[in-house]
């Protein structure tokens, strides 16, 4: 069995830790900057702007990569103009990131909306009376205070572009040592009978939850102690 | 008491919506359900109709897919009559008559005497629009890929067309890991999919059968020859566990008929001459 191991290739590892991390931070600021804003427009707008920042939350993900294609395809536009740039979204790596930044950016957007919501405005507003700027507001006042919100929020974006198959495979397919993810090596790996390959990756998965979700625990148990102190 | 009366009403909604989707009443007619391979979604569904249309009393489900997923399908118990599939070596996984060394899992799913080769196809090359690469030949096409200049898309190994391409590069020499490690291959779950992704161009070029090339408008460069990759031929057969096995040997050879062979011509399949 060992001897099988040490010719997997790892490339899947690092281009799906590297995709999810690079849209965790991506929808990390996207997210929080949306949530902000949004809340502060009229309420026809932002009901309007709040369903079509979720929408890709609710579609199903083959849907949002169908979406994608139609936009940044190689026949496209808009496909056409960025490959003038050298920018080809579609069979690329970094096309994975954004099909998963648009599938995690919803789950950012609402849980930071909500974190927001419930935060106290009158400590913006002592903030404010004492002459703070209102970006010293955001990031030293507001984010500290929903925390907890911001961080479950990250959390779960990471989570979703970690395991994101759907749009992914539709927009960047499988090429082994471009392309390849987890989820998509894994069901490769499932349809050419490969069982052990398979199941190799999916433990690799559940190490790299299991430890996410460790880490997640113990900040949060962290700041718990730190409060109470 | 507020929050829960629009939460009842969601769950009431929500129990509402899986009610519609309790079936009807059972059909009375008689259900075929046919597996057959993706290159043959147009010609079969375009025979659907005429078929149906002589025998009313039958109504046929088709379910396309690449010939391995079928396979493995069929194998893990999915309801089935008829399965046509772009590669002996998948009805050979399923046949009991078959040699013990392809169904390795001796399973004994065919129904003896009612398996024929149905139809014949070419394996092609093609490419998008424009031919960006200004590929020529299989030939031009194996150098290319030596020199990693060029980006294919293929059928993965579990695929017949997939399992053809793969013996096309073995015919040229070269190395599949290789090129898989070097970037130049992506795969396809099926064929449809390794068309899909020629027709938009996020691929150079792709290897399909010349059917595919011929419904999704493709221009064919070249087509592979018996010597590169085999003959390609589509085996047909009954399932033992069929509920209407006569029913699925009366479509099987209308199949073969004339009007049959007529749609399937005119989109490339050889029909085999049947004894």
């Amino acid at each position: 069995m060992f001897a099988y191991l040490s010719t997997i290739s790892l490339y899947p590892l690092w281009n799906s830790l590297r995709i999810a991390a690079i849209t965790g931070v991506l929808v990390f600021f996207a997210g929080i900057l949306c949530a902000y804003y949004v809340a502060r427009l009229p309420r026809v707008i932002k009901g309007i702007l709040d369903v079509i920042l979720t929408l890709p939350m609710v579609l199903p993900p083959t849907v949002c990569g169908y979406f994608l294609l139609l936009v940044f395809g190689a026949k496209r536009p808009l496909g056409i103009f960025l490959q003038q740039f050298g920018i080809r979204f579609v069979m690329t790596w970094y096309g994975g990131v954004l099909s998963a930044f648009v599938v995690a950016f919803p789950l950012m957007y609402r849980t930071a909306r909500g974190a927001f919501e419930s935060f106290d405005e009158n400590l913006a507003y002592s903030g404010q009376t004492l002459g703070l700027s209102n970006t010293y507001i955001f990031w030293r006042i507001r984010m500290p205070a929903c925390r907890q919100g911001i961080l479950a929020g990250v959390v779960l974006a990471f989570a979703r572009a970690l395991g994101e198959y759907g749009a992914t495979s539709m927009l960047i397919g499988y090429t082994p040592g471009r392309t390849a993810t987890i989820s998509t090596t894994v069901y490769q790996l499932w349809r050419t009978n490969d069982e052990m390959g398979a199941f190799f990756w999916v433990a690799v998965n559940l190490v790299i939850s299991a430890v996410v979700l460790l880490a997640v625990n113990l900040l949060e148990r962290r700041q718990k102690k730190a409060v109470k102190a | 008491m507020n929050t829960i009366k629009p939460i009842a009403l969601l769950i009431a909604l929500m129990m509402a919506l899986t009610a519609l989707c309790v079936p009807a009443a059972a059909e009375s007619s008689t259900e075929l359900i046919v597996f057959a391979a993706a290159s043959m979604t147009e010609t079969l569904t375009e025979l659907k109709t005429a078929y149906e249309a002589a025998n009313p009393g039958v109504s046929l489900i088709l379910s396309f897919e690449s010939s391995g997923t079928l396979k493995t399908q069929i194998q893990e118990g999915a309801e089935c009559d008829l399965f046509i599939s772009a590669g002996q070596k998948q009805m050979n996984q399923l046949d009991i008559s078959a040699d013990a060394s392809v169904n390795t899992e001796g399973l004994d799913m065919v129904l003896q005497g009612s398996r024929i080769n149905l139809l014949e196809n070419k394996v092609a090359l093609v490419v998008p629009e424009g031919n960006p690469k200004g590929i020529e030949s299989f030939d031009d096409l194996a150098e290319k890929l030596g020199a990693g200049t060029v980006f294919m898309a293929m059928g993965n190994s579990d695929v017949p067309v997939g399992q053809y391409t793969q013996k096309i590069l073995a015919f040229y020499g070269l190395d599949e890991a290789a090129l898989a490690n070097a970037g130049t291959l992506t795969y396809g779950t099926n064929v449809k999919e390794v068309t899909t992704q020629v027709k938009a161009a996020s691929v150079d070029c792709g290897v399909v059968y010349g059917t595919d090339a011929f419904s999704a408008g493709l221009e064919i460069i070249d087509t592979a020859t018996a010597e590169m990759c085999g003959q390609v031929i589509y085996p047909a057969a009954v399932m033992k566990a069929s509920r209407h096995p006569e029913a699925a040997q009366a479509f099987l050879t209308w199949l073969t008929g004339e009007e049959a062979s007529a749609v399937f011509s005119s989109v490339g399949f050889t029909p085999v001459p049947q004894e």
